[in-house]
């Protein structure tokens, strides 16, 4: 067991143990607190299929998908899987403060975990689904620098993804279209990496019941923390609802400059590129007739004010994903409680927007909060998938 | 002339008035909400009807003016946050005096200010309505 998966454990683990040491009384919650913490949940929600992508959900595709997942020969120079920087043990992330493709990345890695219910993908939304999402990261020179060639020539030759490839799509087209479908087989086994419950889930469900007894196994530091999140932090307002997100863009007072002379330009640069992708769902290999996928990206309208604007992530499994914020420059979460405690707010442009100010908190306060944020961990999360379902493929 | 002018006016006061008064949504059109500015009336609902944090919604309206609605925009803010949304819907006329406001999306808890402008005979009239979302 890595180190990670083993911290992993012992945070859920102290969790679940603390209650049986000393059981607490719920705070008393007041209506408005409690409809609040009820919107985190019920967890999890129903899985539902990508209609872009005729092949979600389809367990050959989910197989095939899995096998290129950890598929070193996807990159140009065959060293370089989507599992080396999406790293089952470390919660579906890397570790690092940015990441590493062929060249050093400018961008913490963000967990694929729960991507499947995402609006848009990566930290600045470049990308509108899991699939077109997938061939970026396929095709980008710093990241596997791969091409369509090159990933038809690898399905084509080798015989256990060619037999997994035919079973779900029929025999290899073109170039492009096979890369396409190949990223709509990633974004099939990416759908299934979803996160379990959490005792933050049993205390929210213990509460919807009117069970105390239950919801009284919750930490109380924890308990404390969800009503300042919820309360005085206003937390909520941008990480809502189950997944604890709106999925939308927010400056927080990050630096943006990546390097002298050079900018991260956030959501400013993303929706530019995501209009410029051919594989966005504007685009003809959406699979969804209804157009209803696509109305995202056709109403998406750009502002002055999404420069340096980052995706909210959400805060399921905060605690296994460090470090934080889109550069990875904050290595804990109490880093990042502070963060917001202290906000400096001459360095968010807010064109006049009146959303963040300095939490100050107490040093209890920011216990509280982290509290809170820990109990947000799935003890599962950093567990290797079950083996792919080669079935007739297997062996071959 | 001044006195034929004022009975020109008069009347076509008055025809306003009827004309926004016998304003009524069509049988099946569960309007949420009627808002009245002068001659302008706008009767509108929501698709789905329960706006949810984060979805995209669509909104429908019924527009009656006199005289007739050449263009119609459709948009919201979040005053006290000072930002509106993050996607501009785009506004269709469907006949009828209807039309549709598709990619609408509220992306955070608080109070939305929901807002038409209605353009007819080279002015524009805006009506507004508060929507709270917890």
């Amino acid at each position: 067991m890595s180190a990670r998966r083993l911290a992993a454990l012992l945070v859920g683990m102290s969790l679940l143990a603390a209650p049986a040491v000393r059981a607490q009384p719920p705070l008393d919650l007041e209506p408005a607190e409690i409809r609040r913490i009820l919107q985190h949940g019920p967890w999890p929600p129903p899985v539902a299929r990508d209609p872009s992508n005729r092949v979600s959900g389809d367990p050959r595709a989910i197989a095939l998908g899995q096998r290129l997942f950890f598929e070193r020969r996807l990159s140009a120079n065959g060293g370089i899987a989507c599992a080396g920087c999406h790293i089952p043990a470390k919660a579906w992330a890397d570790g690092r403060a940015h990441g590493m493709g062929l060249a050093p990345l400018d961008r913490n890695t963000p967990t694929v975990l729960d991507a499947g219910l995402h609006r848009w993908f990566a930290w600045d939304g470049r990308s509108d689904s899991v699939w077109s999402q997938a061939l970026r990261a396929i095709l980008d020179p710093r990241e596997m620098g791969s091409s369509a060639r090159h990933v038809a020539t690898l399905v084509r030759a080798d015989p256990t993804l060619r037999c997994l490839y035919e079973a779900t799509w029929g025999a290899p087209g073109a170039d492009e279209p096979l890369l396409v479908n190949v990223g709509k087989a990633l974004a099939a086994f990416v759908e299934t990496v979803r996160s379990g419950r959490t005792v933050f889930d049993d205390f929210r469900d213990a509460l919807a019941r009117g069970d105390r007894a239950a919801a009284a196994r919750y930490p109380e530091g924890a308990q404390r923390g969800l009503r300042l999140f919820v309360g005085q932090g206003s937390c909520n307002v941008c990480h809502l609802g189950p997944q604890f997100t709106n999925g939308e863009f927010h400056d927080v007072g990050m630096p943006y400059v990546v390097a002298p002379g050079r900018v991260d330009g956030g959501r400013h640069e993303g929706i530019k590129q995501l209009r410029a992708d051919r594989f966005n769902l504007l685009g003809s290999y959406n699979d969804d007739a209804t157009g209803t996928a696509a109305i995202k990206t056709r109403h998406v309208e750009p502002h002055h004010a999404n420069f340096g604007q980052f995706k909210t992530p959400s805060l399921r499994n905060v605690a296994l994903t460090a470090p934080y914020m889109h550069d990875g420059r904050l290595a804990t979460v109490r880093e990042v409680v502070r963060h917001y405690s202290r906000l400096d707010l001459e360095r968010i442009h807010t064109h006049g927007e009146q959303l963040l100010r300095p939490l100050r908190l107490s040093e209890s306060q920011i216990d509280d909060l982290v509290a809170f944020l820990e109990s947000l961990t799935d003890p599962q999360a950093s567990d290797p998938p079950p083996p792919p379902a080669l079935g007739a493929c297997a062996g071959r | 002339m001044l006195r034929g002018l004022a009975l020109g006016l008069t009347a076509w006061l008055a025809a306003s008035a009827v004309a926004a008064e016998a304003c009524e949504a069509p049988v099946g059109f569960a309007a949420r909400e009627r808002l009245t500015a002068n001659d302008v009336v706008v009767l509108f609902r929501t698709v789905p009807a329960t706006i949810e944090i984060g979805r995209h919604f669509a909104v429908e309206a019924v527009v009656c003016a006199t005289p007739p609605t050449q263009a119609l925009r459709v948009d919201a803010q979040m005053p006290e946050h000072r930002h509106g949304m993050n996607y501009r819907p785009t506004v269709a006329a469907t006949g009828d005096g209807r039309w549709v406001a598709q990619g609408m999306m509220f992306h955070m808890p608080g109070r939305w200010q929901l807002v038409f402008d209605v353009e007819r005979g080279g002015r524009t009239e805006r009506l507004a309505t508060d929507i709270l979302l917890e």
